[in-house]
């Protein structure tokens, strides 16, 4: 078997040393995959094809006007993280969450922390995220970000660093889970080589962190709020109800009293809701304060929620913390708000809105990633040393002429693991989107969804670009 | 359970239950064609009447325009590849509703039937098996819950309803056949098609004629294809279905003038009886949506 890993790459590879060797920790993992015949590979990949099929795990695409369900892309050879590291970045995650609620709360209140960083609060009051129509309420605990998902990705030297605070409606939680079990039927004696850190409580997790969201005590009726069939993440939501025995209501299955108390429609008639864990974006929730023509939302249910008749989770309005300008300032607020050094590291971020920022990002453009601050999803990008002298002419103009449209980043090298591409193994970069609950406590999940660009050389992880994953083993 | 899935799953039911039995109706007429001469009546555009979309239905008349147009156009409603589509549709929101093996079962139902393109009769019984084998898991494995009792209600409100169509449509027709021998061969065509030939000949062992294939059809309460069975199963169900008061005596009433003296033997009394249970099976149907799909205060 000719090792596919030789040629030596920038990247750190988790499961490669410098001089191309396995590290310690990887050796059974490594020995399990790279000794094994083309036709084992082979195999291997088909067990897991029918495992996934039969499970049915999918995610949902639209191509030519046509609904398509597509099998879920687990690659076999698992990411491998030590408890120890795990630990840290851990009580890192926790912290992060802690400060940026208390932001967000901030925001919708006193802005303190704004009217101390003016540019930013200029920026913020301007920002589509920020929805002033949520200012004063008070969610239970004052937590606004109760569910989140945290890129991190590793750069060259193997450090984690955190790249996007994803705060609205973070998915890919039920492809960890289920990753976990495919691999626990495809891969039983390599898992059982391994202490792997379980991850099956998230969902009795979830049900009680939104259990913590609700206003009142005793028994409530949680639901899940989907914007139907037609989106990518209908198959988790699908899971996550059932998980957690709830009902998975779209907006025309929901409906206001008089009094402002929202109901769904049963088959005994109306029946109170308690608490929406919504997947609906903040926009499209009520198409009387938002979108109006939006037939994802119910009408008036800002107005519930405002009067504490419904916990909404994510609390609309948190995706003002999403922002690529307020990423920049979370080591600030860590400081600001909990008085402490932040635990974990993040990439330099240049706003061009100040000027200094810019001066700097103007001369080292080809050097830099640019992002515009407000669009998502990767649009908009601009990745410097790979662009055309032209490319970068024409952006520094777009830069000059709306300066605090844009941040910009150093690019990092991501970290790379072996993965199966057909029956031979080749390193392809990864990130960890691990996620993070807030209720009366904090959670963090052992490990996380972690997502791998398929195509060599590839840095774009997202399953509708090709992107596939890999179980995460956080082990001792 | 949500209206609106209860809704879903009544017509998921609904939709492979008719996929069946337009299966069933297309082979046992297409082999009964083998049996009857050239020069009678071989015109099957009497089967676009049954399912109900004569209208739409502007080709030529012949074996294959008549077949394509029941078994593929996705145009037509009362296809059954326009009944499998809409159940696929209805299927997605219920993803977590149905045992696994149930949902498995419906996914090769299917990738099966739109695997192949150009259907024959094989084809047709491989649709009937699976559809059968999808009721099969959900009797002999499912929770007796909700769930089960909107897919039965779905179930046999569409059989019933496919049952009386037939039936009307063997008695419109039989006038085009000169020959009586071949209205004799109709009748056990159609017992074919609802897999109660065996059945009814264990309990008439004589000669088949319209008044006894009738009563075993529409009266014998014991064969799961006649029209009491599936009445007997709605008002079973409905036990088990809150404040439900109205849609039991629709039901209830369904079969009063069924059992009246010599009305099989009489085509315009049965014609105008079926009419009415038709008419009773739409009245029970708006009812239910009424009652369990558009709560909405």
């Amino acid at each position: 078997m000719k090792n596919q890993n030789t040629q030596k790459n920038n990247f750190y590879d988790e499961y490669l040393n410098d001089k191309n060797k396995p590290r310690r920790l990887f050796l059974s993992a490594y020995n399990y995959f790279f000794k094994q015949s083309p036709s084992k590979k082979k195999l291997l990949a088909k067990v897991r094809d029918s495992v996934i099929k039969t499970m049915g795990v999918t995610f949902r695409v639209y191509d030519n006007n046509k609904l398509i369900d597509r099998e879920w892309p687990l690659d076999l050879i698992p990411r491998i993280l030590k408890e120890k590291e795990w630990i840290e970045v851990k009580s890192g995650l926790e912290q992060r969450i802690k400060a940026i609620n208390l932001f967000i709360h901030d925001v919708y209140h006193k802005q303190k922390f704004l009217n101390q960083n003016p540019i930013l609060k200029s920026l913020i009051l301007e920002s589509p995220n920020y929805l002033k129509e949520c200012s004063g309420v008070v969610p239970k605990n004052k937590i606004w970000a109760n569910i989140s998902g945290t890129d991190l990705i590793k750069d060259h030297r193997g450090k984690f660093y955190v790249l996007e605070d994803n705060l609205r409606v973070p998915s890919g939680v039920a492809y960890m889970l289920e990753n976990r079990n495919v691999m626990k039927k495809v891969v039983t004696d390599l898992f059982n080589k391994y202490k792997v850190s379980p991850i099956d409580d998230y969902t009795s997790q979830l049900y009680t962190c939104l259990s913590n969201a609700s206003y009142i005590n005793g028994n409530k009726n949680i639901v899940i709020l989907s914007p139907g069939i037609f989106n990518s993440a209908y198959f988790e939501h699908a899971y996550l109800a059932q998980q957690m025995g709830i009902d998975l209501v779209e907006a025309a299955d929901l409906f206001l009293s008089k009094d402002n108390f929202v109901y769904m429609k049963t088959i005994n008639g109306k029946k109170k809701v308690d608490v929406i864990y919504r997947r609906v974006n903040d926009n499209y929730l009520d198409p009387k304060v938002w979108i109006k023509d939006s037939s994802l939302g119910v009408s008036g249910i800002i107005k519930s929620w405002k009067e504490k008749k419904v916990a909404i989770v994510n609390a609309p309005g948190s995706g003002v913390a999403d922002d690529k300008a307020v990423y920049a300032f979370v080591p600030k607020m860590i400081e600001y708000y909990l008085g402490e050094k932040p635990k974990l590291k993040q990439v330099k971020t240049y706003l061009c809105a100040f000027e200094k920022d810019m001066k700097y990002v103007l001369e080292n453009i080809h050097k830099l990633v640019l992002k515009p601050v407000n669009e998502s999803g990767g649009y908009g990008i601009l990745i410097g040393p790979q662009a055309t002298k032209k490319e970068l002419k024409e952006y520094k103009l777009k830069i000059i002429s709306n300066p605090r449209n844009f941040v910009a980043q150093p690019l990092i090298k991501l970290s790379t693991t072996p993965t199966l591409i057909n029956t031979s193994i080749q390193p392809r970069h990864i990130d960890l989107r691990p996620f993070i609950l807030s209720g009366n406590k904090t959670f963090v999940t052992n490990g996380g969804l972690t997502r791998v660009a398929l195509k060599k050389g590839s840095i774009i992880v997202n399953s509708s670009q090709g992107g596939g994953s890999k179980d995460t083993w956080v082990v001792s | 359970m949500l209206s609106s899935i209860a809704e879903k799953i009544y017509w998921l039911s609904r939709y492979i239950e008719r996929i069946e039995n337009t299966s069933r109706l297309i082979n046992v007429n297409s082999d009964l064609l083998l049996d009857i001469p050239h020069d009678e009546s071989n015109d099957l555009k009497h089967l676009i009447k049954i399912t109900g979309h004569i209208k739409d239905f502007k080709k030529k008349n012949t074996k294959e325009n008549v077949f394509t147009f029941l078994i593929e156009d996705e145009n037509n409603p009362s296809s059954i590849k326009y009944s499998i589509e809409m159940a696929k549709m209805n299927s997605r929101y219920l993803l977590t509703m149905l045992p696994k093996s149930a949902w498995e079962q419906f996914n090769n139902l299917y990738s099966d039937f739109n695997n192949n393109d150009k259907k024959n009769s094989e084809d047709l019984y491989q649709i009937i098996r699976n559809s059968q084998r999808f009721f099969a898991i959900i009797s002999d494995g499912m929770q007796r819950n909700d769930v089960f009792n909107f897919i039965k209600l779905g179930r046999f409100i569409e059989r019933a309803d496919m049952l009386s169509r037939i039936i009307e449509d063997q008695i419109l027709r039989k006038e085009t056949y000169v020959n009586k021998y071949y209205q004799n061969l109709q009748w056990s065509s159609v017992l074919k098609s609802i897999n109660g030939y065996e059945s009814f000949k264990t309990l008439n062992k004589q000669n088949l004629n319209q008044e006894i294939v009738l009563n075993f059809m529409i009266m014998e309460s014991l064969f799961p294809r006649s029209i009491k069975y599936c009445v007997d199963k709605l008002d079973e169900v409905q036990k088990y279905l809150p404040k439900s008061v109205q849609i039991k005596k629709t039901t209830k009433k369904l079969l009063d003038g069924f059992s009246k003296q010599n009305i099989y033997k009489n085509d315009k009394k049965i014609l105008k009886q079926l009419d009415n249970f038709q008419l009773g099976l739409i009245m029970l149907d708006k009812e239910i949506s009424q009652r369990f799909f558009l709560t909405d205060s």
